[in-house]
C-alpha cells in the first residue's frame, strides 16, 4: 500500500512515515506543502492520503476540496491541531474520511490508516479470504488451507494488494506504484523476482499456482476453479 | 466620591434659582405693598383730620373760644386724635391720654409713628385755620388749630402680610409645579441616555456593538460618547481577536511540538530495537524537546514584551555598536560553519536608552535571521549609524530575499515566509515578532526591505540619546527619553 503524507512539520512527518513503513509496511511519500501534496495526489497511485491542516502555500482544507472536486476518491485522514467540533464537522462534510487531533498516538494513526485503506477497497474485516487462502492484516500472517506460509515483507505486501483486488488484472506498473514510494522505477526489476517467489511459496504443496502472469498485461490472483467455486458457495 | 443624581442636581439647581428669584420678588413686592398701603393710609388720615377740622366750631362765647362739635361718628373708634387751639387749650380729643405732651413737642413733621398705650399709630400733624364769625364786618377772626390724628398701623401691616402670604403661597405652588414638570421633562429628555445605558449593559465578549437603532446617536451631546464607546469597543474587539488568534496559534504550535516528541517516543517503543537505535532515537527526542523548550521560552518572552508597562529601572544608556559587536562575536562560529562572513560596521558613537538584554536579543534575532537566510560564501553586514535624533541599525544579507506578498506578514506571530524551510532550520516564527515588540517598546521603528534574489535588509531606528548627555546623569536622560519620544 502506498500512502501520501502531507505535513509541514518535518520531524513529525519523519516519525509518521517511519512508523507507517515500519509497521504495516506501507510505501510513504512525503509532501511538505499543500501544493506539492495536491500535485503528487494527481498520480492517483495512493491508497490513502494523510493530510495536515495548517500547510504552507495551500491549506489542508483546500487540498481536500480540490481532491474531491476532481473526483479523486482516495481515502483521506486529516491530522489537525484544532479539535473544535465545528472545524471537524466542516472537515468531514468536505470529504474527509477520518481525522486525528494532535498530539496523536502513532499506533492509532497506523490502525486508522489500515482501516481506511481496507474500507477504501471495500473490505470490512481485517482478515482477507480467497478460497483457502487467508491473510490477516493485523499480524501480517498468511495461511493456505490452515497452513501458515512465511513471506518476506515485500511478498506479503504484494499479496495483500492482490488480495484486495481478486481476479482483476493488476499491471506491473500499478503494483510497483503501490509498493514503493516515488522512486519505484528503480525497483522495476525486482518486482518480478518477488512475484515469482510469492507464487512459489503459495503454490507449495499440491495446489497449482494461483498468481497468473499475463504477459505485457500484469498479474492476476486467481483460484483453482473448484476451490474458487467453493469460495463462492461459501460466501453465498 | 459619593454618587449623585444628575436629574436631582439639575432640578434642585433650577428650583433653587426659582426660589431665590421668588424671594427677591416677594421682597420687592412687600416693599411696594407697604409703601402703597401707607400712602393710602396717609390719604385716609388727611381726610379724617380734615373732617375733624370741620368739627371745630365757634363756641359762641365772649372769649371767642373754639370747641369741637358733632364729633360722634366723626372718626372710627380705634383712631385717636387731639385738637389744640392757638391759645394752647385742648379743645377735644379721642382715646389719647397724654396727647398734650405730643402736641407740645417740637417735632413738626407731617407724619410720624408713635406708640400710644402700647399700640402703634401713624400720626398726622395737621395745622388748620378756622375762621370764627366769617360774617361780621372784620371778616371774622382767624383761629389756628393743630390737629394730631393717628390711626393704627397694625391693620396696614396685616394687609401687607396678607399680600406677602399670597405671593409666597402662589410662589410655592409654582415651585412644586416647576419641579414636577422638570422631572417629567428631564426623564423624557434623558431617555436616549437611559437607552444607551441599557445597550451598553448588553455588551459582552460575544456581542461587541451597541444596538444599531441607538437613539443616542442623534443626540448632539451624546454622539461623542457613542462614538467613543464604539471606537473603544472596536479596539477591544480587535485586540481580543488578536489575542484569541495568538492563543489558537500558540496552541497549534505547542500541540504540534508535543506531537513530534510523542511520536518520536512511540516510534522508539513500537518494537524492540538495538541499543544504538535507542540511543539515536533518544537523541532525536532530546532535540525535539529542546525545540519545544525554545518555542515556549520565546512565547513567554513575547508575552512579557507585549504585556506593556515599561520597566525603566532596568533601562541603561547603551552603546549600540558595543552590543552589536558583542552579539556578532557570538555568531561568528555559526557564520563560519555556514561559510558566511560577518561584517560589523559601528564606528559612530550611538547611545540608546534601553534594557541591554532586550537590545542584545534584538541584535541576535536579526543577525541569526540573516545567517539563516544566507547561502554559503555570502556576507552578512551589520551597520550602525546615527541620523539626526535617531540611531539606525541595518542588518543586510545577500540571501534569497523575501517575496513581495510575504513581506507584510513577516512580523506576524508564527508566520513563516517559507515554512518548510524555516521548520527545517528550527525557526519558531516568533523571532521577528519579538524584535518588533522590543523596538516598539523603545518607541522605535523596524521594517524589512527585500530585493528578491538579491538579499534582505532589516532596518531598525531607535531614539538616540544625545552624546552631550553625561552617561551617569540618569535624570536628564530619562527626561530626554520622555520628551523626545517620537514613533
Amino acid at each position: 500500500m502506498r500512502v501520501l503524507l502531507v505535513e509541514d512539520e518535518i520531524r513529525l512527518a519523519e516519525n509518521v512515515a517511519h512508523a507507517l513503513r515500519d509497521g504495516p509496511g506501507f510505501a510513504v511519500d512525503h509532501a511538505e506543502d499543500g501544493q506539492t501534496g495536491l500535485d503528487l495526489a494527481e498520480n492517483l497511485c495512493y491508497d490513502l492520503i494523510i493530510l495536515d491542516l495548517m500547510l504552507p502555500k495551500l491549506d489542508g482544507l483546500t487540498v481536500l476540496r480540490r481532491l474531491r472536486e476532481r473526483r479523486d476518491s482516495t481515502a483521506v485522514l486529516i491530522l489537525t491541531a484544532r479539535s473544535e467540533r465545528s472545524s471537524i464537522i466542516q472537515l468531514l462534510n468536505s470529504g474527509a474520511d477520518d481525522y486525528l487531533s494532535k498530539p496523536f498516538d502513532l499506533g492509532e494513526v497506523i490502525a486508522r490508516a489500515k482501516a481506511l485503506i481496507r474500507r477504501g477497497k471495500g473490505m470490512a474485516s481485517p482478515a482477507l479470504r480467497l478460497g483457502d487462502l487467508e491473510l490477516h492484516t493485523g499480524d501480517q500472517s498468511v495461511f493456505r488451507a490452515g497452513m501458515p506460509i512465511v513471506l518476506s515483507p515485500m511478498e506479503y505486501r504484494i499479496l495483500e494488494y492482490l488480495m484486495h483486488r481478486p481476479r482483476a488484472i493488476v499491471s506491473k506498473r500499478e503494483l510497483l506504484e503501490h509498493m514503493y514510494d516515488f522512486n519505484w522505477v528503480h525497483h522495476s526489476n525486482v518486482i518480478e523476482a518477488h512475484v515469482s517467489n510469492l507464487r512459489r511459496k503459495l503454490g507449495e504443496g499440491t495446489n497449482p499456482p494461483t498468481i497468473e502472469n499475463l504477459r505485457n498485461r500484469g498479474y492476476r490472483l486467481v483460484m483453482e476453479y473448484t476451490t474458487f467455486k467453493e469460495a463462492e458457495d461459501e460466501s453465498a | 466620591m459619593k454618587t449623585y443624581s444628575l436629574t436631582r442636581r439639575l432640578i434642585t439647581a433650577v428650583l433653587l434659582v426659582e426660589l431665590c428669584s421668588l424671594l427677591a420678588l416677594i421682597g420687592i413686592a412687600s416693599v411696594y405693598e407697604a409703601i402703597s398701603h401707607f400712602r393710602a393710609l396717609d390719604v385716609v388720615l388727611r381726610g379724617r383730620a380734615d373732617s375733624v377740622l370741620g368739627a371745630v366750631q365757634d363756641a359762641e362765647d365772649p372769649e371767642d373760644n373754639l370747641m369741637l362739635y358733632g364729633t360722634e361718628g366723626l372718626a372710627p373708634k380705634r383712631d385717636i386724635y387731639i385738637v389744640r387751639d392757638d391759645r394752647g387749650r385742648v379743645i377735644g380729643s379721642q382715646g389719647w391720654p397724654g396727647g398734650e405732651q405730643e402736641l407740645a413737642s417740637t417735632d413738626t413733621r407731617e407724619f410720624r409713628n408713635l406708640t400710644v398705650g402700647g399700640i402703634r399709630y401713624r400720626v398726622l400733624r395737621r395745622p388748620g385755620l378756622r375762621v370764627v364769625d366769617p360774617g361780621d364786618a372784620k371778616g371774622g377772626v382767624a383761629r389756628h388749630v393743630i390737629i394730631l390724628y393717628g390711626s393704627r398701623t397694625h391693620p396696614v401691616w396685616e394687609r401687607v402680610r396678607n399680600a406677602i402670604a399670597f405671593y409666597a403661597l402662589s410662589g410655592l405652588l409654582l415651585l412644586v409645579i416647576t419641579g414636577v414638570v422638570l422631572l417629567r421633562l428631564l426623564r423624557g429628555g434623558l431617555q436616549p441616555l437611559y437607552e444607551l445605558v441599557e445597550q451598553a449593559g448588553k455588551i459582552s465578549v460575544t456581542s461587541w456593538n451597541l444596538g444599531p437603532s441607538s437613539q443616542a446617536r442623534y443626540v448632539r451631546e451624546l454622539e461623542p460618547l457613542v462614538s467613543a464607546i464604539e471606537s473603544a469597543l472596536l479596539r477591544l474587539e480587535q485586540s481580543f481577536a488578536q489575542q484569541r488568534q495568538f492563543v489558537s496559534d500558540a496552541a497549534h504550535e505547542l500541540k504540534t511540538s508535543v506531537a513530534v516528541v510523542k511520536s518520536s517516543l512511540q516510534l522508539l517503543t513500537m518494537r524492540t530495537r538495538s541499543a544504538k537505535e535507542y540511543e539515536e532515537g533518544l537523541e532525536r527526542v532530546t532535540v525535539d524537546s529542546e525545540r519545544m523548550e525554545e518555542l515556549v521560552a520565546k512565547m513567554l518572552t513575547l508575552a512579557r514584551l507585549e504585556e506593556g508597562g515599561e520597566q525603566p529601572e532596568s533601562y541603561r544608556i547603551v552603546e549600540l555598536g558595543d552590543v552589536l559587536r558583542d552579539v556578532a562575536e557570538h555568531f561568528r562560529t555559526l557564520a563560519s560553519f555556514h561559510r558566511i562572513s560577518l561584517a560589523v560596521n559601528a564606528d559612530t558613537s550611538t547611545l540608546v536608552f534601553c534594557d541591554p538584554d532586550q537590545l542584545r536579543l534584538l541584535c541576535s534575532n536579526l543577525i541569526h535571521n540573516a545567517i539563516q537566510h544566507s547561502g554559503a560564501g555570502t556576507e552578512v553586514r551589520a551597520i550602525v549609524s546615527s541620523q539626526g535624533e535617531l540611531a539606525q541599525l541595518i542588518v543586510e544579507d545577500d540571501g534569497e530575499g523575501i517575496p513581495e506578498d510575504v513581506l507584510p506578514h513577516v512580523f506576524d506571530r508564527f508566520y513563516r515566509g517559507d515554512p518548510s524551510r524555516s521548520r527545517r532550520t528550527g525557526g519558531t516564527g516568533l523571532g521577528l515578532a519579538i524584535s518588533k515588540a522590543i523596538v516598539l517598546r523603545y518607541h522605535g521603528a523596524i521594517r524589512l526591505k527585500s530585493n528578491p534574489g538579491h538579499g534582505t535588509s532589516a532596518i531598525v531606528t531607535l531614539p538616540l540619546v544625545p552624546s552631550t548627555t553625561q552617561r551617569t546623569d540618569h535624570r536628564t536622560t530619562r527626561n530626554f527619553e520622555k520628551g523626545a519620544v517620537t514613533s
